[in-house]
């Protein structure tokens, strides 16, 4: 397979598992995030330190223990073969699930500050008017919130594009399943060519700042 | 309506006690100085304090229990729709989304008016396709209150809707609050603290001071009583008169107020046998000896019942008959006339405001 192809391919592998990651985060986490944001359970900090962990967290320590988890004989790979009759490990789905778990803070945390913001008279109001409180969370606070929704929906989608660690661990570098542009970055430079290496990086870093300057300018108008 | 309200709210190191069982017909005021209790007491009926260790019963369907406080019933299960000080309006929609997100919400028990009804006496039309943004101080708070109209309810809470408004936006609502008030057969509880907005279409009080929440008798006996929150500058008496006749030459009404007659412009024959007035004590002056070549229409004689010093001025209630007015004059006046209780007095009425919600022609009067 020649340079190119192998570029196009690790990218529309990256970009449906960013896509994939996204639309899964955008519907998990604004309830975590409500829920961080509005609960006074005694649970809330140790539930928010583990929302968070993969911030801190090496992405290869996180890597081991999901590549643990998501093996043959491992309770989450064995459920999963178990269901669908296939493993989990090295393949696409195991990345969806490992990149949603790498992403979920940088989706989660945004949503959970202009979540903390929200007028709740606002919402006391639609409660008198008779309005449930699914329809409330659903009709009102995310509507109210969509700039926050986009930009933490962008911050998952560009944070899922630069993952390294974590489809070094459980992805396995197949061609057009799970090897997407950082770890096709990694060979190319292993490989000593940097020519390739440059298409890529370059690519990425013009990617990740259009990104980021578009996600500043949404939560400031 | 049968309402019944027993317990305590407790916010911060403020408590509230509650004791109430009442019949809710009509508009039932709900006055107090600020922090008194008043908004908290509309929260725990509209379901916002379900933790509160208090019994809310409505109609004998028990809202809220302390002794289940988990089973509490949803604020938005029950049949109640609160106007706030606030139009708290979704900022995400024009006036006519915030409307129809109202009239599209669940059903539950309860009136609910239609909405081109709700917009046409709210004069909402033209306001359909802005955002609350565009919206001035009155306009918001008139599309909050047509949002809870929209609303099912058999009751309306309306907590100070007047408060955050300038003195033009409240001159814009007042008259659509006040027919509101009168016009349909839900129940309002209306929550004030200034009294000639309340008094003035109030058929019963309710009293929030001290931490505790009472029933007024009479609500003409309540304006007279120097109680504390009738003091201020908006102090004045509520009084019942009699129609009598309209004289059309000068385009008077004449009312009996026992003996005395009062004159009011415009014909209230339309209004109803009896007729309530708020007579402000501020425009009402006193007179040791009888005045006759004065322009001022309105004279009873009375006798003066008590005073109430008030530094700068004097706060006098003033007997006629079986009913009271209150004046407010200065401490000189005082002196020099020697008000004391027994001093036979003619009061000279400035103005009568005659209750909104009954005429809408003629919403204040001057006489």
């Amino acid at each position: 397979m020649d340079v190119a192809a192998d570029i196009a391919q690790a990218a529309w592998v990256t970009g449906a598992l960013a896509l994939v990651s996204t639309v899964i985060l955008l519907v998990a986490a604004p309830p975590l995030a409500w829920w961080i944001a509005r609960t006074r359970s005694r649970w809330r900090a140790p539930v928010e330190a583990l929302t968070a962990l993969p911030l801190v967290l090496p992405p290869t320590v996180l890597g081991f223990y999901l590549l643990v988890f998501m093996a043959r004989d491992g309770p989450l790979g064995a459920l999963w073969t178990a269901i669908f009759g296939a493993p989990l490990a090295f393949t696409f789905s195991g990345l969806v699930i490992g990149s949603a778990i790498y992403s979920l803070p940088l989706v989660t945390g945004p949503l959970a500050t202009a979540f903390r913001a929200t007028d709740t008279g606002v919402l006391e109001a639609a409660a008198s008017l008779g309005v449930g409180p699914a329809a409330r969370f659903l009709r009102l606070l995310l509507p109210m919130h969509r700039k926050a929704l986009v930009a933490a929906g962008t911050l998952g989608f560009a944070h899922t594009v630069g993952e390294f660690g974590i489809v070094l661990m459980i992805g396995g570098n197949i061609p057009g399943a799970t090897r997407v542009l950082s770890i096709a970055l990694f060979d190319r430079v292993e490989m000593l060519d940097y020519g390739a290496a440059h298409l890529i990086a370059g690519g990425l870093l013009a990617f990740s700042l259009a990104i980021l300057v578009f996600t500043y300018r949404s939560l400031r108008t | 309506m049968r309402l019944r309200v027993q317990g305590r709210v407790i916010r911060g190191s403020f408590a509230l006690r509650l004791d109430l069982d009442l019949a809710l017909d009509g508009v039932t005021a709900l006055v107090g100085a600020s922090g008194a209790g008043k908004s908290t007491l509309l929260r725990l009926i509209a379901g916002f304090e379900p933790a509160a260790p208090a019994i809310v019963e409505v109609d004998g369907e028990r809202w809220q229990d302390a002794a289940h406080p988990r089973r509490a019933l949803a604020a938005h299960r029950r049949a109640v729709a609160t106007v706030f000080q606030e139009p708290r309006l979704f900022p995400h929609l024009t006036v006519r989304g915030n409307l129809a997100f109202a009239a599209k919400a669940r059903p539950r028990a309860g009136v609910r008016l239609e909405f081109d009804d709700v917009v046409e006496s709210l004069d909402l039309g033209p306001l359909l396709a802005r955002r609350a943004h565009q919206l001035s101080g009155g306009q918001r708070q008139r599309v909050a209150l047509g949002r809870a109209l929209l609303a099912a309810a058999k009751l309306w809470l309306f907590d100070e809707p007047m408060s955050a408004l300038d003195a033009d936006s409240r001159q814009e609502i007042a008259p659509y609050l006040h027919r509101l008030c009168r016009r349909h057969a839900v129940p309002v509880v209306y929550v004030s603290h200034s009294l000639p907005e309340v008094l003035s279409i109030a058929d019963q009080v309710l009293l929030a001071a001290d931490g505790a929440v009472e029933l007024v008798e009479s609500v003409a006996a309540f304006s007279t009583s120097f109680r504390k929150p009738l003091l201020g500058d908006e102090a004045g008496a509520v009084i019942a008169c009699a129609f009598r006749r309209f004289d059309p030459r000068y385009r008077l009404s004449e009312l009996a107020f026992g003996d005395a007659t009062l004159f009011v412009p415009g014909d209230l024959g339309s209004v109803g046998p009896r007729i309530l007035l708020h007579i402000p004590a501020r425009d009402v002056s006193l007179s040791t000896a009888p005045v006759e070549r004065v322009s001022i229409l309105n004279r009873v004689a009375g006798v003066i019942d008590a005073l109430e010093d008030q530094g700068a001025s004097v706060l006098a209630r003033v007997r006629c008959g079986e009913q009271s007015l209150l004046a407010r004059v200065t401490r000189r006046s005082a002196d020099e006339l020697a008000l004391a209780p027994g001093v036979a007095v003619q009061a000279l009425i400035k103005s009568v405001a005659v209750r909104a919600g009954d005429v809408q022609a003629d919403e204040g009067a001057r006489g």
